[in-house]
């Protein structure tokens, strides 16, 4: 585990939990490190818990499924918090010492004086992005809130290089095989081509969210 | 059609001689890519959770040219007869399924052994009603133990892919000829994605060749005969028990006989890291994984602690783990499932069971923390025996 | 199978079984023997341990011998009666297990489509009414709802014979039989009607009184299954050991029984109809030949 980064991405199926985690561990692999990228869906649903967990390390990875002890959590709708939408209760349960939370949310949430304290010995450092709007204002989709997270995450931890992300994401959208998350991911990723004319301006629109929430998160800490 | 022409190659040269990519993907595309190259004429798909992907892939496979045939079944008992049915034309078959699907069929596999089938089948493990539940868990393999048929349990996307491959040839060989069952974590594995190293596109394996198999095909190209005059089934006389009898041990005895093919491919039927502390971790599937991790943590708090996977359970592995085991004085088990079905099998194969802890198990879905097989080395945990 | 494969070897003549020796000098393979010409040949189903007056055996018996193609056919039976006549059968043959006899025949006539391309290889469905209409019903529908192409015969005794005469799905209405102590609930399951609304391209429902009609239907069943698609033939064959008849006396029910509630029907589709039409056409035109031939030498 020593050197091991674990990310464990919570939020609501159909909002690309999943796919967010595939393209960021290709794009540690892409960097040259080890990943290996798990997703967990009960039976797949739109807007029902859906969580995905990533580990990324220069040295062997050997373990495999949820990331119980992560050192980095994305919070992908403020339903996981707010609602209790999640595998994982609190949201922030496990944690690592000194770690990175970062939440689509339009506005700060005040956590509950307990959950508040938690964190502050915890040493997180709890940052809130407007996933969805920059997603909606900067690639003219929700669809894209997913790549405004992982900006969040690379302003906040800079796990991976912005040229493995485009590389991913091309792999990904314009790639000639067939990517494979399970048969409801494929329908997805069909639907987000629709919102595209060309692969082309998918891709770029959604470097362009990325950028500018990691510009965003980089800036400003809470 | 495939782009390029597939040189047919023996598995031996497939496997251990053709270049090698390093690829990022998912369990389920790794038995694409083995399927992809393994020759195989008929596939039977039917859906289930965490299998599906891998069977819609060797659809794609089918569509593209890779496969000579490929349908849905309407259910599981019904997608493993029609497999046997193709099997029993001549033809090579491949399917998958997992869980509640594995026990749907349950029927089928005995079927298959004692017909001398060699099928080969993908589980991706996991767990069985009631309640409902999708989640990994290895409890089905415990109860296929005794169904005859060869067992490999893949740790991770390579070995699943390297042991889909092998398995066409130790189930084809003449003096074997029984299913073969590479077994696999479902999500663990099947959704991971993970690095595989995959060899080139442009080779397949040689073609099954029917005509090598121990049990006459059912295509009349051999001389039609009556097989008895009179006929042993459901008959009560000595000669009928003696038929039964003599036959099910045939089919032990070419589980027997496939050791020495399963050795050339996996080398020894199970794999020991520090074989001489005196702790030793042995798991089957992503429990070795978890128990790689956690023999790490063990080992940087200064605990001498040693690791057994076991690849093959059936035939089972009894001389491999009572030689691993033969000096250990703690025998730790994590398993991904409530039986305890591996304690059980290691117990009955190695003397002084108070040796043993069986456990950490952890079943319904979750993962297995390495911190609480630690918990387990350390005896801070206590598990039965 | 190639006629060259059962030919005698003369250097094993002498150890050769009789058995043997009469299928490969006597027997119907490459020869147009049929259901008329049962006590001349040697036949492919013979010495089976039936009870006697089973009609099912004599059912076996007519449709063995109307088999349009032997040398190529394989025939695969399910658990019952009918697995203890299998074993007498000269021809390859397949008993799998309780109720799947139409999933191992989808997987074998696709297998043998593929193995041999060129060349024509029948499959050949025979089970009871309780692996068909039962136990194995959803095997049997889902085999027509995809057209796989082989026939499917159901003896249709009524009952579950070979576990003690329970009742089946096939039994009729208010009859009273092991595990019906106070009668049947429900009407006898119409299967040649499902067989139809799924697709069998020709359905025949006959019984054991009418031999040369079984031989008619199954004949053509077996011809259209191997152009066309999926076939289906019910025979009534009622157990005189079950519902405790002289063994002369079966047949004698099935006569009363075809006159009332099992009545001959047959179905056959525009297309399976156009192939028939054709196919008696060229007959009768090689009927004419042939004939035109024998006149020719005779003169």
């Amino acid at each position: 585990m020593s050197g091991q980064t674990a990310i464990r991405m919570s939020g609501l199926g159909g909002q690309g939990v999943v796919t967010a985690a595939h393209i960021i561990g290709s794009a540690a692999v892409i960097d040259g490190k080890n990943a290996v990228v798990n997703p967990f869906f009960g039976a797949e649903k739109r807007l029902a818990p859906a969580e995905s967990y990533v580990r990324i390390s220069t040295e062997e990875i050997w373990d495999t499924g949820e990331v119980l002890y992560p050192n980095i959590i994305l919070i992908f709708h403020p339903d996981v918090i707010l609602k209790g939408k999640s595998y994982t209760m609190p949201f922030f349960s496990g944690l690592r010492k000194g770690g990175v939370i970062v939440v689509n949310s339009e506005r700060t949430i005040t956590f509950e004086p307990d959950e508040r304290s938690m964190l502050e010995e915890m040493g997180a450092s709890v940052h809130f992005v407007p996933a969805t709007s920059i997603a909606k204002n900067v690639g003219g989709t929700e669809l894209a809130a997913n790549m405004a997270m992982l900006g969040g995450l690379i302003g906040a931890s800079e796990i991976v290089s912005m040229a493995a992300m485009e590389e991913a994401l091309t792999e990904r959208f314009a790639g000639t095989k067939k990517f494979v998350a399970s048969g409801t991911t494929a329908a997805l990723d069909d639907q987000i081509r629709k919102q595209y004319d060309k692969t082309e301006k998918l891709i770029s629109s959604n470097m362009n969210v990325l950028r500018a929430s990691a510009e965003l998160v980089a800036g400003r800490g809470i | 059609m495939p782009d390029v022409e597939l040189k047919p190659v023996s598995t031996e040269h497939l496997l251990r001689e053709c270049q090698r990519e390093e690829v990022f993907i998912t369990g389920s595309e790794a038995v694409r890519e083995a399927i992809r190259r393994a020759n195989v004429d008929i596939a039977v798909a039917y859906p289930i959770t965490p299998q599906s992907e891998s069977m819609h892939l060797v659809g794609d496979l089918y569509a593209e040219g890779y496969i000579r045939d490929y349908f849905r079944g309407e259910n599981e008992f019904a997608v493993m007869s029609e497999i046997a049915g193709a099997a029993m034309a001549g033809v090579r078959v491949f399917t998958a399924t997992c869980g509640p699907g594995t026990l749907r069929a349950f029927e089928n596999f005995p079927m298959w052994s004692g017909t001398r089938l060699p099928i080969v089948i993908s589980f991706m493990t996991r767990g069985i009603n009631s309640p409902l539940t999708i989640q990994p868990d290895t409890i089905e393999m415990g109860m296929l133990l005794d169904t005859g048929m060869i067992m490999l349990h893949a740790e991770n996307a390579q070995d699943l892919y390297d042991m889909i491959l092998m398995s066409f040839s130790v189930a084809e060989r003449t003096s074997v000829h029984i299913p073969v069952g590479v077994f696999v974590d479902g999500f663990f594995v099947t959704h991971t994605r993970q690095k595989v190293k995959i060899v080139s596109e442009d080779v397949k394996l040689l073609p099954y060749d029917p005509t090598h198999s121990p049990v006459p095909t059912m295509d009349m190209e051999t001389p039609p005969f009556r097989y008895m005059r009179d006929p042993f089934v459901m008959k009560s006389n000595y000669i009928s028990y003696a038929a039964h009898a003599s036959w099910q041990q045939e089919v032990m005895a070419a589980a027997e006989r496939a050791r020495p093919h399963i050795e050339a491919h996996l080398g020894s039927f199970v794999e020991q890291e520090n074989p001489d502390a005196p702790i030793q971790v042995v798991a089957c599937g992503t429990a070795v994984s978890q128990g790689r991790e956690a023999v790490r943590m063990a080992r940087e708090e200064g605990l001498e602690v040693g690791l057994v996977k076991i690849k093959v359970l059936r035939p089972a592995p009894r001389e491999e783990i009572r030689r691993a085991l033969a000096k250990a004085e703690r025998i730790v088990i994590p398993e991904f499932n409530r039986t305890g079905w591996l304690a059980r099998e290691i117990a009955s194969m190695i003397p002084n069971n108070d040796r043993i802890a069986a456990g950490p198990r952890v079943f319904g879905g979750m993962t297995m923390p390495p911190e609480v097989i630690v918990d387990v080395i350390k005896g801070d945990v206590l598990v039965g025996v | 199978m190639s006629l060259e494969i059962t030919r005698m070897n003369p250097h094993f003549a002498d150890v050769m079984p009789q058995e043997y020796t009469d299928l490969v000098e006597n027997g119907p393979f490459g020869r147009d023997f049929g259901a008329r010409d049962l006590g001349s040949f040697k036949e492919l189903f013979e010495e089976h341990p039936m009870c006697a007056g089973c009609n099912l055996s004599l059912a076996f018996r007519i449709i063995v011998a109307s088999l349009p193609n032997p040398a190529d056919t394989i025939m695969v039976g399910s658990t019952g009666c009918n697995s203890i006549a299998f074993p007498q059968l000269a021809l390859h043959n397949v008993h799998s297990l309780f109720g799947n006899q139409n999933a191992i025949a989808s997987g074998l006539k696709r297998g043998l489509a593929l193995r041999f391309p060129d060349k024509v290889k029948d499959v050949v469905v025979v089970a009871g009414d309780g692996a068909t209409a039962d136990i194995g019903l959803d095997m049997t529908l889902h085999s027509w709802f995809r057209g796989e192409k082989f026939a499917t015969v159901m003896f249709d005794n009524e009952i579950y014979a070979n576990t003690g005469g329970q009742e089946s799905g096939m039994t009729e209405c208010g009859e009273i039989r092991n595990m019906a102590p106070t009668g049947k609930k429900f009407n006898k399951i119409s299967v040649a009607n499902l067989a139809i609304e799924a697709g069998c391209a020709y359905v025949a429902v006959v019984t054991t009184a009418s031999p040369l009609k079984i031989s008619k239907c199954f004949e053509k069943a077996v011809l259209v299954a191997r152009e066309i698609g999926p076939t289906y033939v019910q025979i009534y064959t009622p157990c005189p050991t079950n519902l405790k008849l002289k063994s002369s006396e079966s047949v004698s029910l099935a006569k009363e029984r075809s006159k009332g509630t099992y009545q001959f029907r047959e179905h056959v589709s525009p297309e399976a109809e156009e192939f028939l039409a054709a196919r008696a056409e060229k007959t009768e035109e090689q009927v004419r030949v042939t004939s035109k031939d024998e006149e020719m030498h005779s003169a």
